[in-house]
């Protein structure tokens, strides 16, 4: 990865969501990087992946003076904050709204006693850009954000607390904004929807959306981390797709909704382990695009997987996963 | 396994490009465009062959000319040719967004044009076809942001006939677009 000018290595790097899908991937990337010293994460659950060098701390997300000593401590010159809950991917949405709010209030109180700090990178999403009438097809960072969803709101309100932080303390921010990730293991509303064996779609709108994978979105990070990213980017996949096409695409039986049909859709579908959050309606209603081609010029990295590539993937995972024994074969 | 089962099949199963535009369903869209349009093209060399354009059309009220104009272009050049004027509601909104519109947002233009694309504007819709209306600034104005050629292109079509012409100008600057459509929709009458 390629490093900006004066930056050499012996970094410390902390990592607030270590434990989810997407930051112990990020981790484990991190752990690979050449400039990376020393790297620190924090999360409510161990992480996915085997690290080798990092080190990890299991806090909740209220333990807010023990956040505070343990990031003080560390003093990083890098901070990566993906505690961000999705509503209704591994929480619900009060859980999911408190959890984020929690996390963010102590980060940002630790981050102001970090003298080493020079730089921050937040997990965002399109969400923030909301899709209200007339909003366009494809915003790109320069849009009004304008949220329109629950989990809009929270990262529109994650953001600003972040920028006035930043600008405060004269410290680089950059905000990943994503289009919803999809990838193995990763919690998604919407990868658990479209796994469906039936998948509700608008029979009048069958909006488009665009996603991107989990290992492009981890890529993306730390590059950011790497250069030092000091604006808004949208990570999105190329290309689109729609509830209709996924769900022919994996095999799916298409059950076309109208209006009143998705309150009833969205309860059988919570009582059958996938349920759909507002922001999961409005994009299968409104549709979400974007415009990531700053991404690339920004971070030098572009996403490997397409949009139709990503789906492909979220049906070629097995449902269950067989292991064998455990026992060691004895001779 | 699966994307191989999928590659193997046809429409709808396909995916769609950034914009949401459906190239499976314009494809078999064009017999039908083709029952009511026959639509003959002049001037098609003028456009880029692969960066941006805002091409700026006249418009008889209810001819549907940015729609017939588009996929002709599109056609003529094997390019992409997005046209402008989808509303935002559904289910129209949705289908048109599927054959290549966009809104009339200049946002949505400016994205369009700055990803390298030809994108049409109509000028406000008009009684007489031999007559050019206003040409929306806000959306001509990102021609000059985004730093591409504004191209007139005129459009004449029956209300009953099949027969529709669509002619492409030389580039000329924004402002003068207007004068300039208006200048090659006399010269029809004239010829």
């Amino acid at each position: 990865m390629q490093l900006v000018a004066g930056q050499n290595g012996g970094q410390r790097v902390l990592v607030s969501g270590m434990g989810s899908e997407l930051g112990s991937l990020v981790a484990v990337k991190l752990e690979a990087e050449p400039w990376v010293g020393s790297l620190m994460g924090i999360d409510v659950d161990p992480p996915r992946r085997r690290l080798r060098r990092a080190e990890f701390h299991l806090l909740a997300t209220a333990s807010h003076d023990r956040i505070v000593e343990l990031v003080t401590g560390f003093n990083p010159h890098v901070l990566l904050n993906i505690s961000v809950w999705e509503p209704d991917a591994r929480v619900g949405l009060s859980h999911a709204r408190r959890f984020t709010a929690e996390s963010a209030q102590a980060i940002i109180a630790a981050a102001a006693d970090c003298r080493a700090l020079e730089a921050i990178v937040m997990r965002s999403g399109l969400e923030v850009y909301g899709r209200g009438r007339g909003t366009p097809t494809r915003p790109d960072e320069s849009a009004p954000l304008n949220p329109t969803s629950e989990f809009g709101k929270m990262l529109t309100h994650l953001e600003e607390q972040f920028n006035v932080f930043a600008m405060r303390n004269g410290i680089a921010l950059g905000t990943l904004r994503l289009a919803p990730v999809l990838g193995k293991h990763v919690p998604s509303p919407l990868g658990r929807l479209l796994r469906q064996p039936v998948v509700p779609y608008s029979a009048l709108a069958d909006a488009p959306f665009a996603v991107v994978q989990d290992g492009d979105a981890a890529d993306a990070f730390v590059a950011a981390a790497a250069r030092r990213l000091r604006e808004p980017a949208n990570l999105v996949a190329t290309g689109a797709i729609t509830a209709l096409q996924s769900a022919m695409r994996g095999r799916r039986i298409p059950f076309p909704l109208l209006g009143p049909g998705w309150g009833l859709a969205g309860r059988l579908s919570h009582v059958f382990g996938a349920p759909i959050p507002d922001h999961v309606v409005e994009l299968l209603h409104r549709g979400r695009l974007g415009d990531g081609s700053r991404a690339t010029e920004l971070l030098g990295v572009a996403p490997t997987a397409s949009t139709p590539e990503v789906i492909d993937h979220l049906y070629a995972w097995e449902s269950i996963v067989r292991v064998g024994s455990i026992r060691p074969v004895v001779a | 396994m699966m994307s191989q089962l999928a590659e193997r099949s046809r429409w709808p199963v396909q995916s769609l490009d950034d914009y949401g535009r459906d190239p499976h369903l314009v494809a078999a869209l064009s017999p039908l465009v083709r029952l009511r349009w026959k639509v003959t093209v002049t001037g098609a060399e003028r456009l880029p062959v692969d960066t941006a354009a805002l091409l700026v059309c006249n418009s008889r009220r209810f001819s549907l000319s940015a729609v017939y104009a588009a996929l002709a272009l599109s056609d003529a050049t094997s390019r992409t040719v997005r046209f402008v004027g989808r509303p935002d509601i559904a289910p129209l909104g949705s289908l048109m967004r599927r054959v290549g519109a966009l809104l009339a947002h200049p946002a949505d233009v400016l994205c369009a044009l700055r990803d390298g694309e030809l994108v049409l504007i109509s000028a406000a819709g008009t009684a007489d076809f031999r007559h050019a209306g206003e040409v929306p600034d806000e959306l001509l104005e990102q021609a000059v942001i985004a730093e591409v050629p504004v191209l007139p292109v005129t459009t004449m079509s029956s209300l009953i006939s099949r027969t529709a012409r669509v002619a492409v100008g030389d580039a000329v600057p924004a402002e003068q677009v207007r004068q300039d459509l208006q200048r090659m929709l006399d010269s029809y009458g004239r010829s």
